[in-house]
């Protein structure tokens, strides 16, 4: 059982007690007569031979209260998109398919580009966007939700959990986040753990008090994956389409809503996923290219509200960071001691110094463009350039799904 | 004997002599072929690079030319598809061509048709193309004047005066292109009047009332109190 300490700027949503489910689903179904309630689900084939997929499929088949569910597959041949539409039709609600690869879509991605819209690499970042689209082009529901097909831990509970806050009108959230422990027999979530809870610290340490640092740092598990928020957030968020995926949103709900209308919740008492390698000698793959997309992101954003990069602030950064890391793995290893789970101090070293080879990079490629932008326009944007675009992409989507 | 062998050879002899007519002919309509299927693909691949060089297929997004694509299901480049148009119409030209090159009386009065009927598809096109914009102009226009003087149903009187507009365009091209003319205009002043009655119906039964007080407004002797004020009404 977690403690009720709310921490930051933004409301902490914990899991006390045993909270019934179906107290949670029932209401729920009554607030999406309200408020109908989408479900964004960014998705690769191979995710379907893997062992999560039909697990969130067979919770998912028990939802009721979902009034559609926009699944985006990527790295699908037809074949394979066939196969999936079969492996989705057990779930009674809804369903959508974006067939990324598919000739409709793909021309629907090529319309984007002769206007002059860079919507990025294939990627979760482009999916979501994408998604999002769709369900601003349908006009069906006024809520988002959306979490990774990856998940070998699913309920229908972390659904629930993580819809409510926005679902619920008394609560006035426009936008969840997430949160969870990621636990197997060691301590999982090395790049939370280890390089943004330690690299937004010592940014704070050095730039001082800031709005944008103090509400990353609010959040627990700042690149989980799960959200939910409301279509009007869709439509005006811009999204990165690489791995600052998560903390570039973040930036973007930031900028545009006040953090009183900004929460997070505990929406499962352990989380599992696919693992990334940590790639520790090659930063264009792996969790090296995850760390420079964030750290880009993080200075992208705070140049943006004004905040001077310098030669010499980043050299501090760099040892400053290395100081703060060191001291969250000794605070990580006593708490894994006492719950008895395994840890590698010296893999968690090395981690820590290839983040900080990583933030390097970042500093470096930053100082060289800091305009360099992988934000994907919003969909207000892009509608003012392409009128027919929402009718487009819904004509491409329904035709694929016939 | 020899009659029997005169009357297989004559035959013959005339078939060589058709024959020998007709290959000139033949030549001349394979030359057409070559030369209007080459000059087909150089105009296609011109087009293609001139429509690129002039942004038509991003003038097309806006313009709304691309979502009617997509509506029939049609997904390349608006510039391509333009292009494949000109292309396939150039080989049907040069395919005429080609036969009445053969000079052959049946399929001359079919190229006679052909040429004659070109017109009409250009001017149905041009009114395809006018009539497309111009009613995505006027709905426009009606969605935004209705929803300014606050009219709650402006979307839905912006759509069925762009689907009026739709139906009189395709029916001006059918009967532009002479496809079953009279069924046509039977079935759009069916459908037309049909929708003029309903509307008149509609209006009729439910602003009856309004109406009996405007007739009423009218007609009512005035009140003497009314009219002898002291200021007289000029």
């Amino acid at each position: 059982m977690s403690d009720f300490y709310q921490t930051g700027i933004i409301t902490t949503l914990h899991q006390l007690g045993k909270p019934s489910l179906e107290r949670l689903e029932s209401e729920l179904y009554g607030f999406s007569k309200v408020r109908p309630i989408a479900l964004v689900l960014p998705s690769l084939y191979s995710e379907f031979e893997g062992p999560a997929m039909p697990g969130i499929v067979q919770e998912l088949a028990k939802v009721k209260y979902l009034n559609e569910i926009v699944l985006v597959l990527d790295n699908a041949s037809e074949k394979e998109f066939q196969k999936v539409r079969e492996f989705m039709s057990p779930i009674s609600t809804d369903v959508r398919i974006i067939h990324n690869d598919g000739k409709r879509i793909s021309e629907i991605y090529e319309t984007f580009a002769r206007n002059g819209f860079n919507v990025g690499e294939r990627g979760k970042g482009r999916s979501a966007w994408l998604s999002y689209g769709y369900v601003l082009a349908r006009r069906r529901s006024d809520i988002i939700a959306l979490h990774d097909c990856d998940i070998v831990t699913y309920s229908r509970e972390l659904l629930a959990r993580l819809c409510y806050p926005v679902v619920n009108p008394n609560l006035d959230y426009v936008f969840c986040k997430g949160y969870y422990s990621r636990i197997s027999n060691k301590m999982n979530g090395r790049v939370t753990r280890l390089l943004v809870t330690p690299l937004v610290r010592s940014l704070q340490q050095l730039v001082g008090p800031h709005n944008f640092l103090a509400f990353l740092d609010s959040f627990r598990y700042p690149l989980a994956g799960e959200f939910c928020m409301t279509t009007d957030l869709a439509r005006v968020n811009r999204i990165p389409w690489d791995w600052g995926l998560e903390v570039g949103s973040l930036a973007e709900v930031h900028r545009n809503y006040s953090p009183r209308r900004v929460c997070q919740v505990d929406i499962a008492a352990n989380y599992d996923h696919k693992h990334q390698v940590l790639s520790a000698d090659d930063a264009s793959k792996g969790l090296m290219k995850m760390t420079v997309d964030i750290c880009k992101s993080i200075f992208r954003t705070l140049a943006s509200e004004g905040v001077v990069f310098s030669d010499g602030l980043f050299k501090s950064l760099l040892v400053s960071y290395l100081r703060q890391a060191e001291d969250t793995i000794m605070k990580y290893e006593a708490d894994a001691a006492i719950n008895g789970l395994k840890f590698d101090r010296h893999e968690e070293a090395m981690a820590v110094e290839a983040f900080t080879r990583a933030i390097g990079m970042a500093t470096q490629v930053f100082m060289e463009n800091p305009m360099a932008t992988p934000l994907i326009p919003n969909w207000n944007r892009v509608t003012s350039a392409i009128p027919d675009i929402f009718e487009m992409l819904q004509i491409a989507v329904d035709a694929d799904n016939k | 004997m020899e009659d029997f062998i005169n009357l297989i050879l004559e035959p013959l002899k005339e078939l060589f002599l058709k024959f020998k007519v007709f290959v000139p002919n033949l030549l001349a309509m394979l030359v057409i072929l070559f030369i209007g299927i080459l000059l087909a693909l150089v105009l296609k691949r011109f087009l293609a690079k001139f429509l690129a060089a002039i942004n038509f297929d991003s003038w097309s997004d806006r313009m709304g030319f691309t979502k009617l694509m997509r509506k029939g299901d049609l997904w390349s480049k608006p510039s391509a598809t333009l292009g494949e148009a000109v292309f396939w119409l150039l080989i049907i030209v040069t395919l005429m061509s080609g036969l009445n090159a053969l000079q052959i009386t049946a399929i001359d009065q079919l190229v006679n048709q052909f040429f004659s009927y070109i017109p009409r598809i250009f001017s149905a096109a041009m009114i395809l193309t006018i009539g497309y914009l111009l009613s995505g102009f006027i709905s426009r226009t009606v969605l935004i004047a209705a929803a300014n003087s606050g009219f709650h149903y402006a979307k839905l009187l912006a759509k069925a005066v762009h689907t009026l507009l739709i139906m009189l365009i395709l029916a001006m091209i059918m009967e532009q292109l002479q496809i079953a003319p009279s069924i046509v205009l039977a079935a759009f002043s069916i459908i037309f009047g049909g929708i003029v009655i309903a509307l008149a119906i509609a209006f009729g039964v439910g602003g009856i009332n309004a109406a009996r007080r405007i007739i009423e407004k009218e007609t009512m002797p005035k009140r003497e109190d009314e009219t002898k004020d002291e200021i007289e009404h000029i």
